[in-house]
């Protein structure tokens, strides 16, 4: 799951745990992936307990009965679901059952970078609130070089699903089974999403400078460097700005939200990794034991601190320890306090969420392109995935 | 009265043959032949790889063939890069007939033009999209150098196509190579004969040199066919089938049904769908063949 430098963290981490309970012991695989992980369910070869990543694998793995409902062990456990962030949990329950634990959240905010506010003439220390307001301050930051090339854009191209995220459309209904791919509202979103591109030069221009930026950890982040002026990204920032880019001068902010929907203000989209036991797990009475344990605020705080993820835990995104001391803690702590809003949301657990996050961003994507419109091509990713889902009702 | 009443089945040399090539044919038919026939059941069912296959008849193809948001295009995609094939034909062999001249250095040459054909197919596709890439690469900023307009390339739904064309003609050298053994393989003899009948370079070269190479062409033609149906690396390192799906060829949306929707059921059925079309495609190909083919053992 984890790799290089992150899966020396995590050992040490489980090192931890070993240490601490003597009769168990844990052993991380290297370099597993998820993909490789459901191989290994497959091949009938599960491991005791394993993580999963990219939250889209878990609706899939539940909705086929891959991995152990959690709820009786929950309920006969010490932890209570207020001790969690809502839209923690929320992300491990498919069809009214819980089915992993959640760890090391992660919370895309708004990041804006003070000096190129300052250049635009921007007030440094205001972000843009609403949608209208980003699609103006994308205006005055972009910068064209003499040949007409862009020098500079407002916001880096966010996820087609994120801007979803901003009107509240939502994706799914489960009560009913029905897709709500192009509900009005995230027809709005689509519609906005354009708007901003085309605000910045098109699309296409858009993508072609945006195919010129840096790997996002190093010292040439283009949000780090000025390219961009505005990104839709995570808490990692904060470290690695501190790590790579420590003269950076920048504010974290909730996501704006259309003017015209202002119950949406204060989103967040969070994904993060979950602990999940396998249905075949040959231990999971000690693999749920372990789960319980990195709930605990001694794990919670010791991943955090070394991974750079936010907490799930409500009382864990109070540690001093973890938002206190060098000075990207302060903006880390931003993070965490956000990461409960109660406008936090997350792509349903479904078990078509690879297939559904796929054709969104490609939805957008051919709107951003200007090849579809709105409806038409929202209307394509409705019709497309309620029928893959039709298939597991 | 015969002697050997017990008739066997197979000869003792035969019995011999099979039990020496046996690591092989267990081989193959444990792990080549029954993947395949499984993949053909596996094509009929919902096969959602977590649980149990499902049997439900036509309706994997069926829906399939419907598809114009993804199954059609990801073809159109990949039969659009049928363009390249001509071109690599054309260059691979004009490049072999550059380099079967006889001067001084040309075996340096020859290295030069193949060793784009050894860089390994994702170490190529790394340095490609450095040079096209749309801000900084080498090929914008040559084209800006003589002001013609830069495209976004791989950025750019129109200009995505073309540039993995592009790049992969760079590698043209493992196709140069066979014409270029082809070529040295032409008898002189044909050359003096058409020489004393006083034909010119370019006749020499649609009278002999052309219908005497034409099994090497019809070769390189039918693994470029073949090949074209499969292309896949690339774009799987590169663009992930955009931008707009521009790149969405055949062989990556069959591994992104397969390996990352869960739909395995319709990723078996579109390889057999492909095995179809391929088949198709090589039989023609070998139809028309006899009508430009040369062999010179028959006749």
């Amino acid at each position: 799951m984890w790799s290089g430098g992150e899966e020396k963290a995590f050992q040490a981490v489980l090192d931890r745990y070993n240490e601490t309970h003597p009769g168990v012991r844990f052993e991380n695989l290297g370099s597993v992936n998820d993909e490789k992980t459901v191989r290994a369910l497959v091949a009938g070869a599960p491991p005791d307990v394993f993580t999963v990543s990219d939250p889209s694998y878990l609706g899939a793995l539940a909705a086929n009965d891959a991995i152990l409902p959690l709820d009786d062990l929950f309920g006969k456990s010490h932890l209570k679901t207020d001790d969690f962030t809502r839209a923690s949990l929320s992300q491990a329950r498919y069809n009214g059952k819980l089915y992993a634990m959640p760890y090391l959240v992660d919370c895309i905010g708004l990041l804006w970078n003070k000096k190129v506010f300052r250049e635009a003439g921007l007030d440094p220390e205001r972000p843009p609130q609403t949608i209208e307001e980003l699609e103006e301050f994308c205006r005055k930051i972009t910068r064209h070089g003499s040949d007409g090339r862009l020098t500079r854009i407002g916001l880096r191209p966010p996820d087609g699903v994120n801007l979803l995220a901003l009107y509240g459309g939502g994706f799914f209904e489960p009560a009913t089974g029905r897709m709500t791919a192009n509900n009005p509202r995230n027809i709005e979103a689509a519609t906005a999403f354009k708007a901003l591109m085309d605000a910045q030069g098109g699309y296409e221009a858009v993508q072609g400078f945006a195919a010129g930026f840096a790997n996002e950890q190093g010292g040439y982040n283009s949000f780090y460097v000025g390219q961009a002026g505005m990104a839709f990204t995570g808490q990692w920032n904060t470290y690695w700005i501190a790590k790579y880019k420590p003269d950076t001068e920048y504010g974290v902010a909730p996501l704006p939200y259309p003017a015209a929907h202002p119950e949406r203000k204060g989103t967040l989209w969070l994904g993060g990794n979950f602990f999940c036991i396998p249905k075949e797990s040959r231990h999971p009475k000690e693999a749920w034991d372990f789960l319980v344990w990195t709930q605990s605020l001694e794990a919670q705080r010791l991943l955090a601190d070394s991974l750079h993820g936010v907490p799930n835990i409500r009382a864990a995104l109070k540690l001093r320890s973890l938002r206190e001391g060098e000075p990207w803690r302060v903006s880390f702590g931003k993070f965490m306090d956000l990461s409960d809003s109660s406008n936090a949301t997350h792509f349903p657990p479904m078990p078509v969420a690879a297939l559904y996050l796929s054709e969104i961003n490609s939805a957008i994507e051919a709107v951003g392109y200007g090849r579809k419109t709105p409806e038409k091509s929202l209307s394509d990713t409705q019709e497309r995935v309620q029928r893959e889902m039709d298939r597991y009702r | 009265m015969r002697t050997n009443s017990r008739k066997t089945f197979l000869s003792r040399e035969q019995r011999l043959g099979l039990w020496f090539i046996s690591p092989w044919l267990i081989g193959f038919v444990l792990l080549t032949l029954y993947p395949i026939l499984a993949t053909l059941y596996l094509s009929f069912t919902d096969y959602r790889v977590l649980s149990p296959p499902r049997w439900v008849g036509w309706a994997n193809y069926r829906e399939l063939l419907l598809d114009t948001e993804n199954f059609w295009p990801s073809l159109g995609n990949t039969v659009f890069f049928f363009l390249e094939l001509p071109l690599a034909l054309i260059l691979g062999l004009a490049l072999a007939l550059l380099l079967n001249q006889k001067l001084r250095g040309m075996t340096i040459y020859r290295t030069l033009f193949y060793l784009p054909s050894i860089v390994p197919v994702v170490a190529n596709a790394m340095l490609w999209l450095w040079l096209l890439n749309p801000e900084h690469g080498l090929v914008n900023t040559g084209l800006r150098a003589v002001y013609i307009p830069a495209p976004a390339w791989l950025a750019s739904p129109l200009w995505a196509k073309p540039a993995l064309i592009v790049m992969d003609l760079w590698a043209v050298g493992g196709s140069m190579v066979i014409y270029l053994a082809a070529l040295q393989g032409v008898p002189t003899s044909l050359y003096e004969a058409a020489d004393l009948d006083g034909a010119n370079a370019f006749q020499k070269l649609v009278s002999v040199t052309l219908p005497a190479i034409s099994p090497v062409i019809f070769f390189n033609l039918i693994m470029g066919v073949i090949g074209t149906f499969q292309y896949f690396t690339q774009t799987f390192v590169m663009t992930k089938g955009g931008p707009d799906k521009a790149t969405l060829f055949y062989a990556l949306y069959l591994y992104q049904n397969a390996f990352q929707y869960f739909r395995m059921g319709a990723a078996c059925a579109m390889a057999w769908l492909l095995f179809l079309v391929t088949l198709a495609a090589t039989f023609l190909v070998f139809k028309t063949s006899a009508g430009w083919v040369y062999y010179e053992g028959e006749r």
